[in-house]
């Protein structure tokens, strides 16, 4: 779309059928020949006597050059901004959930957009936001609004509009015009109404809602996310990223899958066909694109399947099933658990997560003290009761320490034929025990069990009890493991637990088991929850506030609110993974809007003037014209047509071959810096390069050839040892493909170094919130300031200070990982630790940069002070690619006196 | 200048070496050859006696021969076989629309004075002197000397007016002239000089150098055509049409020049500066060699 700034002066081309005329009339100027025959032309008659016509095709390119020009200086302006001019008070509504998150920015700048064009009081808000408690929306002039509209974040659940219709309802407002940036999800139809007994209402949509994903499950062996769409018109492939740590600790990408959607269908699972090992590190599965909180599901133990050990102690195969012991948990663990049998050798050779001894007396002193160590070390040891248990503790000396509680002798019947006792309920679980809030069926009754001898520490150890205050259950907690004793057998023996659903949820809140996607209510139902690490409306993963205490109800009830986001929730040692969407709550299309209400898509391609297009045009016309009148006047000579032909020949693009970058890469030592976008920097950097590189042939056995620039989108990078990235806020973000291709370069053994360039201008600057921006998805380790034994400070030189244009600057490396001391001398034990990033602020390459004739370009300091510093930079950066070039060889320096020793010897 | 000069009397000389060198007299050439061969069919003495005439106004008194004279009542001179070798006067058109060329050839005039040289080095090596009218180097002469004097003087050449306007007839009668020119002037001009020249005694060669533009006349569109000096201009609405009219005039001028050297005894040859000088050189050679 095309608007003019001054429409008036295009009036000016009513005056173009004059020129037309003027032109016809007025014939091209004739040229002037000198030429001897001239005397034998004198007294010739033209034999034609009409003027000779300015051709057509020449009248119509001298009336479109001035066309041209009038429109240019009409000022025409590509996709000029609305005018959102008009009168009245203007609400700006924007949904600001979590569907919004994917276009934010979009949104932003469209509301920048309105914020700019708007001239008159102005209201912004979000839905997710608090409703002002006051009657008014709080309108503003524009201008006002303008500084905070970048701080605005969406909210990590659905914007609850009702809420806000209600509240219209109940303060009464002056008319005023609504814009409402919605995010295309939902029912609209109360609000929409209330906006429009307001005034017009004009909904502004993106082409698309936000994809959501669903808790993940386990299908056959098989990690499946669901995705959900909204807008199920074409087909589409959708990419998903699992996350994790990676055995260093640090988190990374574990799997990528994809979930393909056919046209017209609104949900697709994407398969995560990993290994075993790998999925139970999963802590979250995202959209590769698109990211919200709706498009991250986080995982707890949900996905996690643990290796369960069954250990009896007595073959029982010859028996029947039922009566196995083990049968029930069989049925029980299977499903959601990895079982293993066996030897205990074996067992514990496996590292299991739980062992589960049912109806084992005691153990070999031997094995006992290993199983003990296995607990200690953050094993779950789960015993169940039974004839043999119950035997072995009549033998009162003999005390085993892989009980929870100590028992009495013998064990009680309740309900039998003998006894006076009906058979034994269960007594409500109490609030700390870890089954809290599970439903206890009427009908579980337990006939017998063993009994625990009372004792002051009894009662803590308790974890559920019959009606009369016996307990069932007992738990004790032995450093990082514990034991958990069913006073019951695991069989339907002495009880019909095993038989019951209450069973398989024990086991759940043991950890022994798992449960298949998400949280059920029955599972957090009773218990106060603490919002540990929450979910912000991008799906990034951040750590909580102080906040109260939820209760597991408000957790599972749905849609989230403010109240209870989505994020990982603790409550005493478990943690579950609550998410913003379940099967009950998937978005919709946004539906139920009244009639009347103008729609718009967001179109935020920025105002593109047109005036330079078109005065270039009119004088590339005129050239033509000027051409073309010298040929009809015969002056187009061959000289002008050589002049004509070398100017259209365009310079050939100087496309450098991909190839050849790489080969340059390959055959030499190549310094690299990284294309920010602005021109200065750009330059800067490739001579502060050309300066290093310089300095480093002059003084050390690396012989760069003169540094390359790097496109970090477009070009490779495998093949640069170092790459210089200065720090720009014109830079744009990265896409995914590129922060993949950068971070397999750093874990390749690249090595980044990121310049703010600002350390004279302090702290939290723009440069710095561009590089969190910049780096924001890279894969870089835990960074700490430079320490004064690390191998950049005597890898070439011995340095103590780092600096570069500026001197005060820190220099940020990778954080060591292990301090030890080796003969008093401090020694970095890092794991080839070479840093894979150095991140400074002190403008390096400024001071590095010289100019062609080896001078410097800029200014560093002041008087001979300046100049050492100029060294000491130079200095650095010889360390740096000694660094890069070397790795922690130096650290190994360490070493020569003990060497020399041995050699001694 | 001088190195002008030696360019023309270079170019020159590679011309004309490789003709054999030019008699200029046919007359003399065949009297020297009836004195050397066919002497005795001539009654004589074979002295270089020529023949008596009537002796007119004028004549020296010291050249009447008395003995003849005293054989009746009128005076008889005793004319003695001419000697002396003939005098080529060239005359090389200075003016400026000599100095006219299109796009890809020579100007006219350097044109003029490479065919005016090389004639005067090959009659000077036959023994003919040669002089430039109107010029420094108006003396006769032969030789090298004279030939680079005349070089001189032809590249020294002055650009006058727009058309060149023969020098008047002066100095020795009975000499051979040859002009190199376009002829682009006024008739009234050409002619009555022309026939100045052949009224004087002067038999003599017309070389009318025109470029191939002045006859193709390859122009159209809107043009203003000048003079070289710019002292007449003449306007044109399409070049093109004009251009049967104009070629016309020109062979007009052409034949009008042909007709009148006709008339006088006299040679006329047209020469375009795209076309190889040769051809005109031996033109001129038959021209000076072959007719008397």
């Amino acid at each position: 779309m095309i608007g003019f700034l001054s429409p008036f002066i295009l009036l000016g081309l009513l005056a173009l059928p004059l020129l037309w005329w003027l032109l016809r009339a007025v014939p091209p100027a004739p040229s002037r020949r000198r030429f001897p025959g001239v005397r034998l032309l004198l007294g010739l008659k033209d034999p034609e006597s009409t003027p000779d016509h300015t051709p057509w095709w020449l009248l119509l390119l001298r009336l479109s050059a001035l066309a041209a020009a009038i429109i240019a200086f009409a000022e025409p302006v590509l996709n000029p901004r609305a005018q959102t001019a008009g009168l009245g008070r203007l609400l700006v509504l924007l949904d600001g959930g979590w569907a919004s998150a994917p276009d934010w920015r979009t949104r932003l700048t469209k509301v920048e957009e309105i914020l700019a064009s708007a001239n008159r009081p102005v209201a912004l808000r979000l839905l997710t936001a608090p409703l002002p408690a006051e009657g008014d929306l709080g309108f503003t002039a524009a201008q006002d609004l303008a500084p905070i509209v970048q701080s605005l974040t969406p909210a990590p659940f659905t914007p609850d509009r009702a809420a806000f219709a209600t509240w219209l309802a109940k303060n009464p407002q002056a008319p005023f015009e609504t814009l409402w940036l919605s995010d295309g999800i939902g029912d609209a139809a109360v609000l929409a109404s209330a906006l429009k007994f307001q005034g017009d209402v004009t909904l502004i949509t993106g082409d698309s809602p936000a994809l959501s994903l669903l808790p993940a499950r386990i299908e056959a062996e098989l990690l499946v996310a669901p995705v959900h769409r909204v807008n199920t018109s074409t087909a589409e492939t959708v990419p998903l990223i699992a996350i994790g740590p990676s055995p260093d600790g640090v988190e990374q990408v574990l799997w990528r899958s994809e979930a393909s959607f056919e046209a017209g269908q609104a949900d697709a699972n994407a398969p995560f066909d990993m290994p075993f090992e790998l999925r139970n590190r999963i802590k979250r599965i995202a959209l590769a694109e698109g990211a919200s909180a709706g498009g991250v599901v986080l995982a707890d133990s949900g996905l996690i399947r643990r290796k369960v050990a069954l250990y009896t102690a007595h073959d029982s195969q010859e028996g029947p099933q039922l009566v196995d012991p083990l049968f029930f948990l069989k049925k029980a663990l299977e499903p959601s658990s990895q079982v293993i049998r066996g030897t205990l050798d074996d067992l514990l050779l496996a590292v299991p997560d739980v062992l589960i001894l049912a109806d084992v007396a005691a153990l070999p002193e031997e094995e006992t003290a290993r199983v003990m160590a296995w607990v200690e070390e953050g094993g779950t040891l789960l015993r169940f009761a039974g004839p043999h248990l119950a035997a072995a503790s009549r033998d009162l000396t003999v005390v085993d320490p892989l009980l929870p509680v100590r028992l009495r002798a013998g064990g009680r019947q309740l309900g039998g034929a003998m006894t006076w006792d009906t058979p034994k309920r269960l007594r409500p679980f109490p609030a700390e025990s870890p089954f809290a809030g599970l439903h206890v069926p009427e009908d579980v009754e337990v006939l017998a069990q063993v009994l625990a001898q009372p004792g002051p520490d009894l009662a803590g150890k308790v974890v559920a009890a019959l009606e009369d205050g016996t307990p069932l259950v007992t738990s004790a907690r032995y450093e990082q493991g514990r034991i958990v004793l069913f006073h019951v057998t695991a069989n339907a023996e002495w009880s019909n637990l095993p038989l019951s659903g209450l069973f398989v949820d024990m086991l759940t809140r043991l950890s022994v088991s798992a449960r298949n996607g998400a949280a059920s209510a029955d599972e957090l139902a009773g218990q106060n929850w603490l919002l540990s690490r929450a979910l912000d409306g991008f799906g990034n993963l951040v750590d909580a506030e102080p906040s109260t205490a939820v209760s597991g109800e408000t957790l599972t009830s749905v849609p989230r609110t403010a109240v209870s986001p989505p994020g990982y929730y603790q409550s005493a040692d478990r943690e579950v993974a609550i998410n913003l969407l379940t099967a009950e709550t998937l978005p919709q299309a946004l539906a139920g809007l009244p009639l009347g209400i103008a729609r718009e898509g967001f179109e935020t391609q920025p105002e593109t003037p047109l005036k330079p297009p078109f005065l270039l045009a009119a004088l590339l016309l005129l050239t033509l014209d000027i051409l073309a009148s010298l040929f009809i006047s015969g002056r187009f000579s061959g000289g002008a047509q050589a002049a004509l032909l070398a100017l259209l020949l365009v310079p050939a693009p100087q496309a450098k071959a991909q190839d050849e970058r790489a080969l340059l890469a390959a055959d030499n030592t190549v310094l690299a810096y990284v294309l920010t976008g602005d021109t200065r920097t750009d330059e800067i950097s490739r001579a502060g390069l050309y300066g290093l590189s310089r300095t480093l042939f002059e003084r050390t056995s690396i012989e760069p050839v003169d540094p390359i620039s790097i496109d970090i989108e477009a070009h490779d990078i495998s093949l640069i040892p170092f790459l210089y990235w200065p720090i720009s806020d014109q830079q744009p973000p990265l896409s995914p493909l590129a922060v993949s291709k950068v971070n397999s370069y750093l874990r390749n053994g690249g090595m980044i170094m990121f310049d703010t360039r600002d350390a004279q201008l302090g702290a939290g600057s723009i440069n710095g919130t561009a590089l969190q921006r910049l780096t924001g998805q890279l894969e870089i380790p835990p960074l700490a300031p430079i320490e004064s034994d690390h191998v950049l400070t005597r890898s070439f030189y011995l340095l103590e200070v780092f600096p570069g244009r500026w001197a005060k600057g820190q220099l940020w490396v990778e954080a060591p990982s292990n301090l030890t001391t080796i003969e008093g001398a401090p020694f970095r034990n890092l794991n080839d630790g070479v840093t894979p990033v150095v991140i400074g602020s002190n403008d390096f390459a400024s001071a590095w940069a010289i100019n062609p004739q080896g001078r410097p370009m800029y200014p560093v300091g002041t008087g001979a002070r300046g100049e050492r510093q100029r060294e000491l930079a130079k200095r650095f950066g010889v360390n740096l690619i000694m660094y890069v070039m070397t790795g922690n060889y130096k650290s190994d320096q360490v070493h020569v006196p003990a060497l020399l020793e041995r050699l001694g010897q | 200048m001088s190195q002008t000069a030696q360019f023309l009397r270079a170019e020159a000389q590679a011309l004309s070496g490789a003709l054999p060198p030019l008699l200029a007299d046919a007359e003399r050439l065949a009297a020297n050859v009836a004195m050397g061969a066919h002497g005795r069919k001539r009654a004589g003495s074979g002295e270089s006696f020529w023949q008596y005439r009537h002796a007119m106004p004028g004549d020296n008194l010291a050249s009447i021969d008395w003995r003849r004279s005293a054989q009746g009542d009128a005076l008889f001179i005793r004319e003695r076989e001419w000697e002396a070798s003939q005098t080529i006067g060239f005359w090389v058109d200075p003016s400026q629309a000599m100095d006219y060329h299109s796009a890809k050839h020579a100007p006219k005039s350097t044109r003029a004075k490479v065919l005016a040289l090389a004639c005067a080095s090959l009659l000077s090596r036959a023994g003919e002197r040669v002089s430039l009218l109107a010029t420094a180097a108006a003396r006769p002469g032969f030789g090298q000397a004279k030939l680079q004097q005349m070089a001189v003087a032809l590249a020294d050449l002055g650009q006058s007016a727009d058309y060149g306007i023969l020098p008047p007839p002066h100095g020795a009668r009975g000499g051979h002239r040859l002009f190199f020119s376009d002829f682009m002037g006024r008739e009234e001009d050409i002619f009555p000089a022309l026939k100045a020249h052949a009224e004087a005694g002067n038999d003599g060669a017309l070389i009318h150098i025109l470029d191939p533009s002045e006859e193709s006349f390859p122009y159209d569109g809107r043009i203003i055509f000048e003079s070289m000096g710019g002292a007449i201009d003449f306007e044109t609405r399409r070049a093109k049409a004009l251009r049967e009219a104009y070629q016309e005039r020109l062979d007009e001028r052409s034949a009008m020049l042909k007709d009148w050297a006709h008339r006088a005894g006299w040679h006329y040859h047209r020469h375009s500066t795209g076309d190889n000088p040769q051809a005109t050189l031996l033109w001129l050679f038959s021209a000076l060699g072959v007719k008397r």
